[in-house]
């Protein structure tokens, strides 16, 4: 597909994926600059959306071991807690996955927060579960920060930011509570979260 | 409306949609627990329709999360509705599984006695579904029976109807800009 030309009847087709590998390709290469074809896009996964809502929101699991009947408002809300107890089992047997996956992982099934760091260094921020048993630093750029934790005055190094991408990351999963975290380059301080 | 942890006030707010959507787009991510939980039982269950396994479904709803998070410009607030962006992602991802899985005639007919789930039907909602398909043309519901809900590819949807495959493009997107005027009626079509 021509950059310049627009993607037409493709729209359609993208949205209701029924093109091979190379013109989904291709169309998502062109939506990438072209409005009028992103917003065609939009409106083709808006009727897709539109077809789904029959059978969208009453999903929910049987459990021969739990007989009584769950209402909507239940199951509403037990899903994101079933699938957070699918991602915590998940994390026990630990998979050699990158850093970012794990962190997502944890992200999307349970409550979090997040703080800047402010200071010298690169703009970074911690993105914390709530009951502080996970921390998740990116630092703007590729270099790499040792990461400090303090409890009250206890300080304890937790790790290395990884570069991975336009980013450099570090995850961690912690049986301890942080109230601060530092990053350091090398010995210099580049910047402190404070976690609320 | 969707509800979003605000790291500033350390409160639950309501947040209006676009700016979810926004937010989203910037990748940050309290948008992103606030669409999972918005929007994650519907794409589920979405996936779900296709592959009748939880398991299955569960695992696309989180690959596409992770998938946009590591992709820095998967959307944005100009492509349209957030959740029809995701629902459609979670729907290709559901087909990619299937057409792995029906490579193998084994591996569908196992799919086939998955009933481990309860996928129930808003009954108004199917029935105006149901009013807007019928009112295509013979030839558009045919290729939209074929190709959306029995997730044909274009080419067995051709073989199936005997008809060239550049037919099938013509008439399946004739046909969700059709259903879109039926379902979506509040929108400006333009002139």
């Amino acid at each position: 597909m021509d950059r310049s030309e627009h993607i037409g009847e493709s729209a359609e087709l993208y949205a209701v994926g029924a093109l091979d590998p190379a013109g989904h390709a291709a169309v998502e290469a062109h939506i990438a600059h072209c409005a009028q074809c992103l917003r065609r896009v939009g409106e083709a996964e808006e009727t897709v959306l539109a077809l789904e809502r029959a059978n969208a929101v009453h999903a929910a699991r049987r459990d021969a071991r739990a007989p009584r009947r769950l209402t909507r408002q239940a199951v509403a809300w037990l899903i994101p807690l079933t699938a957070a107890a699918a991602f915590i089992l998940g994390l026990l047997f630990p998979r050699p996955v990158p850093q970012h996956d794990v962190a997502t992982l944890a992200m999307i099934g349970s409550h979090f927060s997040h703080a800047q760091f402010s200071g010298h260094g690169s703009a970074a921020k911690v993105i914390y579960a709530r009951d502080r048993s996970w921390y998740y630093v990116i630092v703007e750029g590729r270099r790499r920060y040792s990461v400090y934790g303090f409890a009250g005055t206890a300080r304890t190094k937790l790790g290395e930011t990884v570069p991975s991408g336009k980013t450099s990351e570090f995850f961690t999963r912690s049986s301890r509570a942080y109230d601060r975290l530092e990053l350091r380059d090398r010995t210099t301080i580049a910047g402190i979260a404070t976690i609320r | 409306m969707a509800v979003i942890f605000d790291s500033r006030t350390a409160h639950w707010a309501s947040v209006p949609d676009e700016s979810l959507a926004e937010s989203f787009g910037r990748r940050d991510a309290g948008a992103y627990e606030a669409a999972y939980r918005s929007f994650g039982p519907r794409m589920r269950a979405t996936a779900m329709r296709l592959l009748r396994d939880w398991d299955a479904a569960n695992e696309c709803v989180h690959d596409v999360f992770l998938y946009l998070w590591r992709k820095e410009t998967a959307y944005s607030a100009a492509r349209g509705s957030l959740e029809a962006f995701l629902v459609t992602c979670v729907r290709n991802r559901a087909l990619e599984r299937l057409r792995d899985a029906a490579r193998g005639r084994a591996a569908n007919e196992k799919m086939e006695v998955r009933e481990e789930y309860v996928l129930e039907e808003d009954p108004i909602e199917r029935e105006r579904i149901g009013r807007a398909v019928a009112a295509l043309t013979e030839a558009q519901a045919a290729v939209v029976q074929l190709a959306y809900y029995r997730a044909m590819t274009l080419s067995e949807v051709a073989a199936q109807l005997q008809i060239p495959v550049g037919t099938v493009k013509a008439r399946l997107s004739a046909a969700l800009r059709a259903l879109r005027r039926s379902l979506i009626p509040q929108v400006d079509h333009g002139p």
